[in-house]
């Protein structure tokens, strides 16, 4: 089941930017390794869910996956052969804007060679380039 | 005893994103010096020297600042957006008897008994703030985890400290559990594949105003 929203204050929302790099979100902080996204981009809430799905799969009940990303905006879009103006489309989707250095999903309770290799399979289903990282322990 | 780096540093002019920028890409490192109800001085050292210094563990430093020694521990560092770099440090004025409060960072060792039923170990802490003299800062607390099973957990008040050093943290602090991890049932995942998605989420105000315009017409319409 795809993640969105149970109640919104608005339905569609203007396009936004995503300008600059991630300042919150951006370390290892729920499990021992991670998953950065190296540039900005939407995460559509099915990669999200392709990714989920590819971690706790490859993990077997092993470990815990933590999602940091929540896909809170709606995409809206026309229907196909449709004529210009008459209003804004339906909302078709939703995403998670990420800058870079936000931290997508984090693993805990396995090695590292298990969790990066459960990461590279997050990694495939994102639309990104993204980076293993460990929680900093000291400063 | 932590040996003391000692670095040579030189006072910063001009303070500003640009003017960091500018020291960095010339190999040096912007840091400020404060403490001891003394002034605060912006400073700058070699970059190489001080990252090599951090990772090798050192946190006390002796900083020459015009031809002046000040013994100075590292307070807080701050890494660039991907949390690879550093871009800026805090140092702070101490003397080497004094007693400071500094984070710790915990080092688990050993696989819990719990793992082998399945198990996980969940960290909740990665440190403890401890009380202790300066030149009697670990660099890392051991903690033994071999003896957990599913269900134990350890708090701060359980971890056994070297001798001179004192908890500063709560003594009711998690730090590591070990617990089994819930795994959805493929029926229940099923169950909830079978149900039919809502389509779009509730808005919030809608039925108000629904309700609202609906009252207003009924009126219209007497």
């Amino acid at each position: 089941m795809a993640l969105m929203p149970k109640r919104v204050k608005f339905r569609k929302s203007q396009r936004g930017r995503m300008k600059g790099n991630a300042t919150r979100n951006n370390f290892v902080a729920f499990g021992e390794y991670g998953l950065q996204v190296l540039e900005s981009t939407w995460i559509t809430a099915r990669q999200i869910e392709a990714g989920r799905v590819a971690a706790t799969h490859f993990l077997h009940r092993e470990g815990k996956v933590y999602l940091r990303v929540f896909p809170d905006k709606p995409v809206s879009s026309k229907p196909l052969e449709t004529r210009m103006g008459k209003g804004k489309g339906e909302p078709e989707f939703w995403v998670a804007p990420v800058k870079p250095g936000t931290v997508i999903v984090e693993i805990g309770g396995v090695t590292e060679d298990t969790a990066k290799q459960a990461l590279v399979r997050v990694a495939h289903k994102m639309p990104v380039r993204c980076r293993f990282v460990k929680r900093r322990h000291s400063l | 005893m932590e040996d003391t780096l000692k670095l040579k540093a030189e006072k910063r002019e001009n303070s500003g994103t640009k003017v960091s920028q500018r020291l960095r890409s010339q190999g040096k490192l912007p840091i400020v010096l404060y403490g001891h109800k003394q002034q605060t001085f912006p400073l700058a050292v070699d970059m190489h020297d001080f990252v090599e210094g951090v990772h090798h563990g050192h946190r006390l430093m002796e900083l020459e600042v015009d031809g002046k020694n000040e013994t100075t521990m590292i307070k807080d560092i701050q890494y660039d957006y991907l949390g690879r770099d550093i871009i800026h440090a805090d140092m702070i004025r101490v003397n080497i008897t004094e007693r400071v409060t500094v984070s710790v960072a915990l080092d688990l060792k050993g696989e819990p008994k719990g793992a082998q039923e399945g198990g996980i170990l969940e960290e909740h802490a990665d440190g403890l703030e401890v009380e202790c003299r300066v030149s009697d800062i670990p660099e890392t607390i051991e903690v033994s985890v071999d003896d957990m099973e599913i269900g134990d957990a350890l708090y701060a008040r359980d971890v056994k400290l070297p001798e001179g050093i004192d908890l500063a943290s709560d003594e009711d602090t998690l730090i590591v559990i070990c617990r089994t991890v819930e795994v959805e049932e493929p029926e229940e995942a099923e169950a909830l594949e079978g149900e039919e998605e809502p389509s779009a989420p509730e808005v919030i105000g809608r039925e108000k105003e629904d309700q609202e315009d609906e009252g207003e017409q009924e009126k219209g319409g007497e």
